[in-house]
């Protein structure tokens, strides 16, 4: 496996910026089949078509999922890159590695494949990018036994479920999203290795609506913190803002100019319901009107914290543009209580009423968004036995008809036809 | 009147042989067992995987299930994507 003439790649070299093609120049220099990806990659911008090969049966016995295989298709000229499969290792919930743990990794990604990563993929995994069929057992084995680490999900099985740190370093954290998702990822164990569903299934864990993992973009099954009672408001360190004794946004942003503190245009002003207002030095909040966006509090952290009464708001739906376009998802259950002591059983009663619907309802390669698309959202409420409410609906009906069910209508539809003839004659 | 494990265990493997398709989504099984809530037909899928009677492939985003002697090349990657 010899160096390649890439001129078009070699192009992505220049400028201030890091280069993709830099890196797997230096990593070419101890793993060769690098130069032959980087070979393949030029051979594709050139033919503008791509050379891998998706899709076949490769993974470790017992699995049915972990592992993506990925083949060239032009291995002769490219022998490096013959195969060329990608491993999902499941990461640590909230991300935390010990250096130790890195190192033992990347030690056993060195031995067994091309030593490329990608940390982390969307999913979450640390991805494992390069390496040939008969290295996967050896890899798994060592994986296993020697690091206990896990792969994560692919294919149609639940994808590893991810979080954002939450409480470990974040006190807008609404609930303890890192012991939700280990909970979740050990309760179900069978979904995460082998297929479960008609297609891929996600599940991510925030612990505001700052949504450090962009659960609502990203997941079928979005847990974003929130709260129930009303922002916690210290006064006095609001006086600190106005008077620019405390940097706004965590002073986030004090290197560039932007003047002085103006609470009226970079907090009220930038309020999306419109719900907040100063009544001489204090600041007031309809909380029946706040959505729990967090800007207040991002912008005022010493001033505003979350309310007391925590919880989570479940969105349901969001995803990538596979079949139809990308979407996010929806909010179905505006709160529900997320606690430990009753081991979620209220989230997993919530996850498997939707798995047995879409299951059933959902047609091959559908991800549970696009179903509730294809039957519309009463009919998906209804299903999970949601009552609705205004905040489920997006804009004024354009629809004139109405339909009742019969149990909505007193009286039901059944009417004594003799009683109504003796008012109309036929 | 309810399918018996082994009912639906030959129903499955009889659909995975007949198929015009080697490759068959876990839907396709449903029919197996009309009775039967899908995530019972699944683990009775991937039970058929551990015992030999089918494999997984894979298109790359979904997993499908067939009869190993039904998928020739071992990249099986030609097909479906
Ligand atoms: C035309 C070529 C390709 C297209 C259109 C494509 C498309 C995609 C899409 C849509 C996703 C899902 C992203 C998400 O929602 O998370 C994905 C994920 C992924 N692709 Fe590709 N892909 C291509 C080529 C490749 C190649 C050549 C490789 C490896 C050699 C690769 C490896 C991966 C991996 C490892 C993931 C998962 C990353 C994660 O877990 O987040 N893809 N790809
Ligand atoms: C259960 C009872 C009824 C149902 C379900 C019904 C349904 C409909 C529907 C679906 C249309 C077509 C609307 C359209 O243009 O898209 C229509 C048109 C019409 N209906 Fe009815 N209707 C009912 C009773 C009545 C009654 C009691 C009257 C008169 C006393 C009536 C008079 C009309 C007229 C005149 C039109 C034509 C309007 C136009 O196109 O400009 N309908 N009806
Ligand atoms: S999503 Fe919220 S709780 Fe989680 S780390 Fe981000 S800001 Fe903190
Ligand atoms: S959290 Fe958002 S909606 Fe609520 S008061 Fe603050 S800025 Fe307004």
């Amino acid at each position: 496996m010899a160096k390649h003439d890439t001129p078009m790649l070699d192009e992505l070299e220049k400028g201030p910026w890091p280069s993709f093609v830099t890196d797997m120049k230096r990593q070419a220099e101890t793993h060769p089949e690098c130069w032959d990806i980087l070979g393949q990659l030029e051979l594709s911008y050139e033919d503008r078509i791509t050379h891998w090969k998706h899709g076949g049966i490769v993974g470790v016995f017992g699995y049915g999922g972990g592992i993506v295989g990925r083949y060239s298709d032009v291995p002769d000229r490219f022998p490096g890159v013959e195969h060329f499969h990608t491993v999902r290792v499941n990461q640590p919930a909230g991300l935390y590695y010990s250096t130790e743990n890195l190192r033992a990794l990347m030690d056993l990604w060195d031995k067994y494949g091309s030593g490329m990563t990608n940390m982390h993929g969307s999913t979450g995994d640390m991805i494992l990018l390069g390496t040939r069929t008969e290295n996967l057992e050896p890899l798994f084995w060592d994986l296993t036994h020697d690091l206990g680490q896990d792969l994560g999900g692919s294919g149609s099985n639940l994808r590893t479920p991810s979080c954002c740190l939450g409480e470990s370093r974040c006190e807008w954290a609404c609930y303890d999203t890192q012991d939700i998702c280990y909970a979740l990822t050990m309760h179900y164990q069978d979904e995460i290795h082998r297929p479960a569903f008609p297609y891929k299934f996600k599940f991510k864990f925030s612990g505001c609506a700052n949504d450090c993992v962009a659960a609502i973009a990203r997941s079928d099954f979005a847990v974003i913190g929130t709260w129930k009672d009303d922002i916690q408001i210290d006064q006095a360190a609001v006086k600190e803002y106005v008077a620019g004794n405390y940097p706004a946004n965590g002073g986030a942003h004090k290197d560039g100019d932007w003047g002085p503190f103006n609470l009226k245009k970079e907090v009220i002003d930038l309020c999306p319901t419109q719900c907040m207002w100063m009544e001489g030095d204090e600041l007031k909040i309809d909380n029946s009107e706040c959505n729990r966006c967090m800007h207040c509090i991002n912008v005022m952290p010493r001033a505003l914290r979350p309310g007391k009464e925590k919880g989570a708001t479940i969105c349901i739906g969001a995803k990538a543009p596979i079949l139809d376009g990308a979407q996010f998802a929806t909010m179905i259950i505006p709160f529900i209580e997320v606690s430990k002591d009753n081991e979620y059983e209220n989230i997993i009663d919530v996850i498997e009423r939707i798995w047995d619907w879409w299951m059933e309802v959902g047609k091959n390669r559908e991800r549970v968004g696009e179903t509730m698309q294809r039957v519309g959202l009463p009919t998906f409420l209804s299903v999970m036995e949601v009552e609705p409410i205004p905040q489920h609906v997006k804009e004024p009906r354009s629809n004139p008809y109405v339909f009742w069910k019969e149990e909505e209508v007193p009286g039901g539809f059944e009417r004594d036809i003799v009683e109504f003839r003796k008012r109309h004659a036929a | 009147m309810a399918m018996s494990v082994e009912e639906v265990e030959a129903a499955i493997i009889e659909k995975a042989k007949k198929a015009p398709k080697p490759q068959l989504y876990i839907k396709d099984f449903y029919k197996c067992a009309p009775d039967m809530k899908p995530r019972q037909i699944k683990k009775i899928a991937n039970k058929l995987v551990e015992k030999g009677e089918l494999m997984f492939w894979s298109s790359g985003s979904t997993t499908m299930y067939a009869r190993p002697d039904r998928i020739k090349d071992e990249e099986g990657a030609e097909g479906i994507n």
